[in-house]
């Protein structure tokens, strides 16, 4: 039976009209037109009026909120939902030193808003006093240098959309899939416009030695996160930062000033930024010893290792934007994000059949390097059980791995860098969950 | 050649088993003419007015510089104190294992455990040497204990790690013969000799006994050494995927075994309008609690009396509550004078330990 030969009587009518047909009896707007229409056309695509339309709306009909009521602007009431997240599983004890995650499931376009970017530091967020603020540079420099903020920002600015990840983003669901929902599969990524000045353009006045091959940049906070740079990233895009999406950072992220390496672990991107030192050594600091290095199945760590790779998610549907609400044959689009350290994404793939066959994805709006890329694949619901994936490949010739091959490779137990294809189970009533492609 | 580095990286990865899908490396080739970096990544050029698809502004940027100033001798003093695993840094101080002992005792304990052993979240700092391949594969299975010295390569990180970062909620406090009394004792819990020396109470760490330092995971990581040939070879990516299109026999989805609950706020979609909180009212003692006390009084993994715990704190008050304030501004068992943060002044101690009481009836 076709959705158009439905009728009231219909014992298989599904929830949507249910809910329609309470509407109408509530609402007492069931014309005659719509009963006499309703034995031939479907419950759900009746025109009858709806009082939305047909009675005033209350915020029409009163003044609104004075102009100046909030001088910083907040979102909707009604958008109470649309917060960061967090889990004490996440936590190193207390949540000074944790991660909240950002909502993919309600997020637009490619710039995350400042107050929903995740958030992670090691020792809670510092404030600092912008007029106390001073950046020092020195070591194997031929003129060390003490810049305050306002002398920082009157170097010539440029404007980059990039995003940040936390190697640990995915880190959840390394033995399994464990997570129903799509803030803590990929949460810990956001992606902003960064204004501030090249790093190269600090270091061209200065007399850069030859001899430096590493930068340790030192944040001024409680835990002094520091972490070792390779000289070659310092000098092709890194930047010192203070703007975020056209206002100053957020604290969360680093006020006044943060190091940012475009497509770099995000714990490289240095916050509370403070020094930069410059030596013919690596300086192996915590972060790059006992943390944020790669314990592999042969007992070996890899150290050093810094781009994200290539990756990609479905954020639409997600556990929590399930399809639950379509009607067989409705038109629905598949959308979600890629993204990858190591250069531009090119190419996403998408499956609905758990891997065994893919299609090409559309990339749409703006395709810019080391930033979040917007994919999209259009289909026909069809009401029968579906295993969404994607698979992104970027310009550097890089795919993401399956699960199977990313274990096979690396083991188990380094947590960071898991950038393999995932997805959802779309069941036959909508429901979506996650679930691993593995063996 | 690129496609031959991954390759040889993948060989001195031990993963032999890699190389039989190294073919799938061949089907997204870089582009000829791109320029890549040390982490493999596509450098792009500025060029033409353009970086990718941004435009520049192509006059000089020199110059600016003119607006900063040198540092001065004393600030890069002030400033510079890391030390680097060659001991470029370590200042001269010495420390015995049994002052560390102490220390560790009245600072460290409370978030790591006796002797190191951990607590809930917390790392834990002892143990775990001949540890590092197990997997946790299945239930019953031992994982690898990452610990300082299982897993720690030298002994420099450690030193300026805890001079400055620890104690969590007191950083910076630490002296240098304080902070060599400490790296003596984790030391010696992990049972590290120095030039063949037991380090045992009595021992006194310095910086020339400290340079003879060698951790036992030092050459457990690679690159051995990052010089500048041996930093390509660790840029390949972790695992590299294949582009099948069709039949691709892909095993079959496994579901979540256990489904986890518990996120903060609870998740949820709804648009409907929240109800208004009861009172916003800030209770006095509450800030102070969030800053200083919250980390250790907010759960019992660090053995604290938690705040809400009506019969541990019917007890605790039942002494009286002048008793209750002395022990909060002197310390009592694992919790430091102050709880380590002794910018509190009495007052303000008495009004914290109040709006523990009160939270807790």
């Amino acid at each position: 039976m076709t959705k158009k030969e439905k009728t009231m009587n219909d014992t298989s009518i599904n929830d949507k009209a249910n809910s329609r047909r309470n509407f109408f009896k509530k609402s007492a707007v069931y014309s005659m037109s719509a009963i006499a229409a309703s034995s031939i056309v479907p419950i759900s695509k009746l025109n009858a009026d709806e009082i939305e339309i047909t009675q005033k709306a209350p915020w029409g009909t009163k003044l609104g909120d004075l102009v100046d009521k909030y001088a910083y602007g907040i979102p909707s009431p009604y958008e109470h939902n649309n917060v960061r997240r967090v889990h004490d599983l996440l936590s190193s004890g207390d949540r000074y030193a944790t991660v909240s995650m950002t909502p993919h499931h309600l997020q637009e376009g490619i710039i995350t808003p400042n107050g929903l970017f995740f958030n992670r530091s090691h020792g809670g967020t510092a404030h600092v006093d912008p007029e106390k603020f001073r950046l020092m540079l020195h070591g194997l420099l031929e003129k060390p240098l003490v810049l305050t903020l306002k002398q920082l920002k009157r170097y010539p600015s440029i404007s980059r959309i990039y995003f940040i990840e936390c190697p640990a983003n995915g880190s959840t669901g390394w033995r399994g899939p464990q997570f129903n929902n799509l803030q803590f599969v990929k949460g810990m990524t956001s992606c902003a416009e960064w204004t501030g000045v090249r790093l190269k353009t600090v270091l061209d006045d200065l007399g850069l030695s030859p001899n430096a091959k590493w930068m340790l940049a030192e944040g001024s906070d409680n835990s002094e996160m520091a972490r070792t740079i390779p000289i070659e990233k310092v000098l092709d895009d890194a930047m010192l930062v203070w703007g975020q999406n056209g206002e100053p950072l957020r604290p969360e992220q680093g006020y006044p000033v943060r190091l940012l390496l475009p497509g770099w672990e995000g714990n490289l991107n240095v916050k509370w930024l403070k020094r930069l030192e410059f030596s013919d050594k690596p300086w192996h600091t915590k972060e790059e010893t006992s943390k944020y290095t790669m314990l592999q199945a042969n007992g070996k760590g890899i150290n050093y290792f810094w781009p994200m790779e290539v990756n990609s998610i479905i954020t639409s549907p997600c556990p929590e934007v399930p399809w639950t609400d379509l009607e067989i044959g409705d038109k629905i689009e598949i959308s979600g994000l890629a993204w990858s350290g190591r250069g531009t994404v090119k190419t996403v793939d998408i499956s609905l059949d758990g891997g065994n066959n893919w299609v090409e994805a559309s990339l749409k709006g703006l395709i810019l390097p080391k930033a979040w890329t917007r994919f999209s694949y259009i289909i026909k619901w069809d009401g029968k059980k579906k295993v969404l994936l994607s698979r992104a490949i970027d310009d550097s010739g890089h795919i993401q791995p399956s699960i199977d091959k990313l274990i096979e490779n690396v083991g188990v137990e380094g947590i960071y860098h898991r950038n393999p294809v995932i997805g959802w189970e779309v069941k036959s009533n909508g429901e979506v969950n996650n679930v691993h492609v593995r063996s | 050649m690129f496609m031959l580095e991954v390759k040889k990286v993948l060989i001195s990865c031990g993963i032999i088993s890699a190389l039989a899908v190294t073919s799938g490396f061949a089907q997204a080739p870089i582009k000829a003419n791109s320029k890549i970096n040390v982490d493999g990544s596509v450098i792009y050029p500025h060029k033409d007015g353009k970086y990718t698809s941004y435009l520049l502004n192509e006059q000089s940027t020199n110059g600016f510089n003119q607006h900063g100033r040198t540092p001065t001798v004393n600030e890069i003093k002030a400033w510079n104190i890391d030390v680097m695993p060659d001991g470029t840094g370590l200042p001269e101080g010495e420390g015995s294992v049994e002052l560390g002992d102490e220390l560790y005792s009245s600072q460290c304990a409370m978030c790591h455990g006796d002797f190191g052993t951990g607590g809930k979240g917390y790392p834990t700092l002892s143990g775990g040497q001949g540890s590092l391949t197990n997997q946790l594969l299945k239930e019953g299975d031992e994982p690898p204990f990452r610990t300082i010295g299982s897993y720690w390569p030298y002994a420099s990180t450690l030193y300026w790690y805890i001079q400055s970062a620890m104690p969590f909620a007191n950083p910076k406090s630490l002296s240098n013969d304080e902070t060599y009394a400490l790296v003596a004792y984790l030391l010696s819990i992990n049972d590290i000799e120095i030039d063949g020396v037991e380090l045992d109470d009595e021992y006194v760490l310095n910086k020339e006994k400290f340079l003879k330092i060698k951790m036992p995971n030092e050459d457990g990581f690679y690159p051995v050494d990052p010089s500048r040939n041996d930093l390509k070879e660790v840029r390949p990516p972790l695992a590299q995927g294949t582009r099948c299109m069709s039949n691709c026999n892909a095993p079959k989805p496994v579901h979540i075994a256990a489904e986890i609950t518990g996120f903060d706020p609870a998740i949820s979609t709804s648009k409907k309008l929240p109800e208004m909180k009861a009172s916003l009212t800030v209770l006095p003692g509450e800030t102070i609690y969030n800053e200083s006390c919250m980390a250790c009084h907010s759960n019992d993994a660090l053995g604290a009396p938690v705040i809400g715990d009506k019969d541990i704190w019917k007890e605790i008050t039942s002494r009286g509550m002048d008793v209750v304030y002395l022990n909060g501004i002197n310390g009592i068992n694992a919790m430091p004078p102050k709880g380590g943060n002794m910018d509190l002044t009495e007052a303000q101690m008495k009004e914290v330990i109040d709006y523990i009481v009160i939270k807790s009836k």
